[in-house]
């Protein structure tokens, strides 16, 4: 009992970091239609940059979450005014294909501007380990979760509420008649690279304080791209539960299956899930015209 | 038509034209010059050895030409980046060999790279020391111009489990290995001595390469009980593992091979990287020889090189000292033959970073002395063990 | 001078070569690809070997994804099976390397069933993503069936031996590569004008409506993973034999990235983009090189350690501003072209 408790609460907690990068592939999906192969990418400087502020500025907790924050807004605003925004009305392939570029680039940056040696990133809390009748658990691991079902909860009322939040769905639906209703695209983009960038930034910083800064964190996309497609690619709360679903699948089959399943075992489920659901647990089904 | 005629036999004469002036063959040396080859993973995640290899060239080389160069000879060393894609070693070791015409190569990127590199070595004939990773499949059958520099990763492993053993008898067993060529040879070294030992194995996990959650496997390890645990991972899988076991509340005696030996790891598995043990053919940089190749390289490389200095380091001046000497035995006009030659007569040659290293007639490999080093978190260092 | 196209027949609009002159340029082509093996010096000529090769690879792709409009996140899957495939037969087994290349292109066609099976379900990145959870799930597979595959060791295969005619030197190799891709090139040429072409493009465009027009939707998405998967094998074969050492290893997830990066740039949906598309991917980072090495001596004194990723990240931003000014692709580039050259000095 205790071994499987341990099981679940370490696949929630890389699950919701899987959650939250997913989640910002979903957002720029929902609002632009398109996939961001530089997703992992992305949370990788993020994650850096965060790293950067805590050995230069100061290793104080605020200050580097804030920093954070506001450098992951910067890089997606700078992101999507230089690199995206040129590309509207263009085929979505060649799109997409300039997200494939841009994580090239990106991927480079890092060997360029920091290097290749792994680092700890350290904010003086997150690393405390939590005992609770036998079952070890790290501070940060408690919070990332916290902070994904907080994410959740909070974007779900912005986009039920708010107006940015329904003006973003009235891109998503249909962008030709929301820009009839008078609502600038441009702006709804902006936003959602932004917030993309914040979500999984936030992944990416928790990763760094729970796992190590290195290189090789870029894969964590290529992780958390398939929870989007479990969770459905246009719905952003799916994408953060299919996140906790895949972490929690992967532990499991590590744990009673042998570590060599624990890989594959996130894919299969999605392969069965597919068959089901063909556009994710949460996905909306396409209507199409002919 | 008839213009489209006249346009196409213009061109086909003049590739035809521009093909006939082949150039003919030229050793890669100059009165003034001799280049030296090398292919590395500079970009991305290998980078780490990559580029601490060629800095180890760079320091052999640099010594070399600041001592007058070979027989009045500057060395120049042209480097290409590989990313750690075979099919780009090749063509890197292709143009090396055809178009920069080097004299002499060294380093040749990760296993898998070197062994597919090696066709094209032999067909060329180029005489070739190979330092980073010495995998048998490169000395067996021995080739007559390529030469490595190091241990077999078997024999590593071998010599660190067996002291294992030696030091913590009747202890019960626990290890985990990448899925690749490198983790099989790691498994490999690990199950000769447990058949040779009858070590009790509970625990034997195999993970996928680029795997970051550790979090099921140390789990099962921790429930199978295993008190002695050889970590097979390289850098960040073994980084994971030890902060996962802290979490886990347990602590066996482990062991990490040299792949993984590079001192930022420790500080950052922190108190639960103390007193790991490790197994290296390369001097600790906390001992004194460590200690006087760094003094040695501080003066020959800049800032950012000194930085990136790790064991690859050490091992690539080495093989890059033993080539430079035996190209300097050649005299003033030295050819592959001789240079090849004179390697094959390799016999105790100092480095100061590891111990003498020979070859021999019909023998590729310089099969390093192997030593045993345990991590101290506090100085951030791993030390002999005596 | 050709001033328009004034077909007249049907058999004229889908003919492969149409004038005179395009018979000309591409036999010209044809004899400068015989040529090139004893021109070029053998650092140029990895080049033109690979270019080969990904060409084939390219144009299986183009089948899947740029006729039929499924994209594959996965194809090195194939690429990996069609190379075990071959060196299992020849090198494990010892058979003869035509065996072995009919191995390299059933096997991965027979896996395509099995991969293809849920696009009758999933469409786009859905979909996608099921060929990419294919491609690692085939990793794992090879890794474990060490009796077959000797694991992660991996096998070494020679440069084959055909009907007498040995294939061990660069030469020779690339003479085996340019009648692969040449016969490949021609099949998918010919894929593209026959029913089964024009039923993968009315798929693409709306299978809704290629259905109602009695198209068998099941058949023919499954007729395009089997051709597909069938051509990627032979390349992958090729690929194996170049390396020299077939190893999970030597055939990385970013293959699948790169042969979509190919098509997309080249002009999706057409044989001639991929052709054109390899040739700028394969020959880009050479060119970012040769760039960078007029400035290597002053970039390597202010970047001693991180100067190479520069040149990677040259190659990214080259790739950016390409599709940002010509999104269509070098087909795209190619149409603007012609269409100039025949008009001028009109404007259209």
């Amino acid at each position: 009992m205790q071994y499987l408790l341990q099981l679940l609460i370490s696949g929630l907690a890389i699950g919701a970091i899987y959650g939250l990068i997913a989640m910002g592939f979903a957002v720029i999906y929902k609002s632009t239609g398109l996939v961001n192969f530089a997703q992992g990418e992305m949370t990788m400087i993020t994650a850096y940059i965060a790293w950067t502020i805590s050995t230069t500025v100061s290793g104080n907790v605020v200050v580097v979450a804030f920093g954070a924050i506001l450098a992951a807004i910067l890089l997606g605003l700078v992101i999507e005014r230089v690199v995206m925004r040129p590309m509207l009305g263009e085929p979505v392939f060649a799109t997409v294909m300039v997200t494939i570029g841009l994580a090239v680039i990106l991927r480079s940056a890092i060997n360029f501007i920091w290097d290749a040696y792994p680092h700890g990133l350290d904010v003086g809390m997150g690393r405390d380990i939590v005992r609770l009748g036998g079952i070890g658990v790290r501070t940060g691991q408690i919070a990332v979760i916290a902070t994904l079902l907080s994410l959740l909860a909070a974007i779900w009322a912005f986009f039920r509420y708010s107006k940015m939040g329904v003006a973003m769905r009235a891109v998503a639906a249909d962008d030709r008649t929301a820009l009839l209703m008078g609502i600038s695209a441009t702006r709804v983009h902006a936003l959602a690279w932004a917030a993309s960038s914040v979500i999984a930034g936030i992944g990416g910083v928790f990763f760094a304080l729970s796992y190590d800064l290195s290189p090789a964190m870029f894969q964590l996309g290529l992780k958390a791209f398939p929870a989007t497609i479990l969770g459905g690619l246009d719905a952003v709360l799916g994408s953060g539960l299919g996140g906790l679903l895949i972490g929690i699948t992967e532990n499991l089959a590590g744990g009673y299956l042998g570590s060599g399943m624990k890989e594959i075992a996130g894919f299969a489920m999605i392969i069965v899930v597919l068959m089901i659901r063909p556009f994710g647990i949460f996905g909306e089904r396409d209507i199409e015209r002919v | 038509m008839r213009d489209h005629l006249r346009t196409a036999s213009l061109l086909l004469t003049a590739t035809l034209l521009a093909g006939g002036g082949a150039l003919a063959a030229d050793p890669g040396i100059t009165d003034t010059e001799i280049l030296i080859g090398d292919v590395e993973p500079l970009t991305g995640p290998p980078a780490l050895l990559g580029v601490a290899a060629s800095i180890g060239h760079k320091i052999a080389i640099a010594e070399a030409n600041n001592a007058g160069g070979i027989n009045g000879r500057k060395i120049k060393y042209v480097l290409e980046d590989d990313g750690y894609v075979t099919a780009r070693t090749i063509q890197g070791a292709k143009k090396l060999i055809e178009v920069d015409k080097v004299f002499a190569m060294l380093g040749m990127s990760g296993s898998g790279q070197s062994i597919a590199v090696m066709p094209v070595l032999e067909k060329a004939g180029i005489p070739t020391v190979i330092d980073v990773a010495p995998v048998k499949l490169l000395w067996e059958p021995p080739r007559k111009n390529v030469f490595v520099v190091g241990q077999s990763y078997e024999e590593g492993i071998i010599h660190l489990v067996n002291y294992l053993a030696e030091k913590n008898p009747g202890k019960k067993w626990g290890l985990i290995t990448q899925d690749d060529d490198y983790g099989i040879t790691v498994r490999d070294g690990f199950d000769s001595v447990v058949k040779s030992k009858k070590l009790n194995v509970v625990y034997s996990g195999n993970y996928k390469k680029g795997q970051q959650d550790f979090s099921s496997d140390m789990l099962q390890l921790k429930d199978s009980g295993a008190e002695v645990f050889l970590a097979g991972g390289i850098i960040a899988e073994n980084i994971a593992m030890m902060k996962e076991l802290e979490k886990l509340n347990v602590k066996p005696v482990t062991g990490i091979f040299w792949p993984g030996r590079v001192e930022p790891v420790l500080k950052l598995m922190g108190p639960a990287g103390d007193g790991i043990f490790a197994v290296d053919y390369v001097e600790p940089f906390a001992g004194e020889a460590g200690k006087a190749f760094l003094e040695k390289a501080k003066p020959l490389v800049s800032e950012a090189e000194f930085k990136g200095i790790n064991r690859y380091t050490m091992s690539g001046y080495a093989a890059a000292k033993v080539l430079i000497a035996a190209i300097e035995r050649c005299g003033k006009q030295p050819t592959w033959a001789c240079t090849i030659g004179e390697l094959e007569k390799t016999k105790n040659v100092e480095t100061g970073v590891m111990a003498p290293i020979s070859f021999g007639p019909g023998i590729r490999f310089s099969n390093q002395k192997l030593q045993i080093m345990q991590a101290d978190t506090a100085t951030v260092s791993f030390k002999p063990v005596k | 001078m050709r001033t328009g196209d004034y077909k007249q027949t049907y058999g004229e609009l889908v003919a492969l070569i149409d004038s005179p002159p395009v018979w000309l340029w591409s036999a010209v082509l044809m004899l400068a690809l015989i040529a090139a093996p004893h021109v070029l010096n053998a650092y140029a000529l990895t080049f033109l070997m690979i270019i080969l090769i990904t060409v084939t690879g390219a144009l299986g792709l183009n089948i899947l994804t740029g006729y039929t409009g499924l994209i594959s996140l996965g194809h090195v899957g194939f690429l990996v099976t069609g190379a075990y495939a071959y060196a299992i037969l020849v090198s494990k087994y010892h058979m003869p390397p035509l065996v072995g290349f009919l191995g390299a292109g059933l096997v991965p066609a027979l896996a395509s069933l099995v991969v293809g099976a849920p696009s009758l379900r999933l469409k786009g990145l859905y979909l996608a993503i099921t060929t990419l959870a294919f491609s690692f799930i085939i990793n794992t597979v090879i890794l474990e069936m060490r009796w077959l595959t000797n694991g992660a060791r991996g096998i070494s295969v020679q440069r084959p031996e055909i009907l007498g005619i040995s294939f061990d030197s660069d030469a020779a190799f690339t003479y085996l590569c340019l009648g692969i891709a040449t016969l490949t090139l021609l099949a998918t040429l010919n894929i593209r004008r026959s029913r089964v072409g024009r039923a993968f493009v009315a798929i693409r465009d709306n299978d809704t409506a290629a259905r109602v027009m009695g198209i068998n939707l099941h058949a023919y998405k499954l007729l395009a993973f089997v051709t597909s998967a069938l051509i990627t094998g032979l390349a992958g074969a090729l690929y194996g034999i170049y390396l020299s050492f077939v190893s999970v290893e030597g055939f990385p997830f970013l293959l699948s990235i790169e042969a979509l990066a190919i098509l997309i740039v080249g002009g999706l949906g057409s044989a001639l983009g991929a052709v054109l598309g390899t040739v700028l991917i394969v020959l880009l980072p050479e060119a970012t090189r040769l760039v960078f090495s007029l400035f290597s001596a002053q970039l390597d004194a202010v970047f001693t350690t991180g100067a190479q990723e520069l040149k990677s990240m040259l190659y990214g931003l080259v790739i950016i501003l390409f599709l940002r000014f010509q999104p269509r692709g070098l087909v795209g580039a190619w149409h603007d072209i012609r269409r100039a050259w025949v008009n001028w000095p009109l404007r259209y």
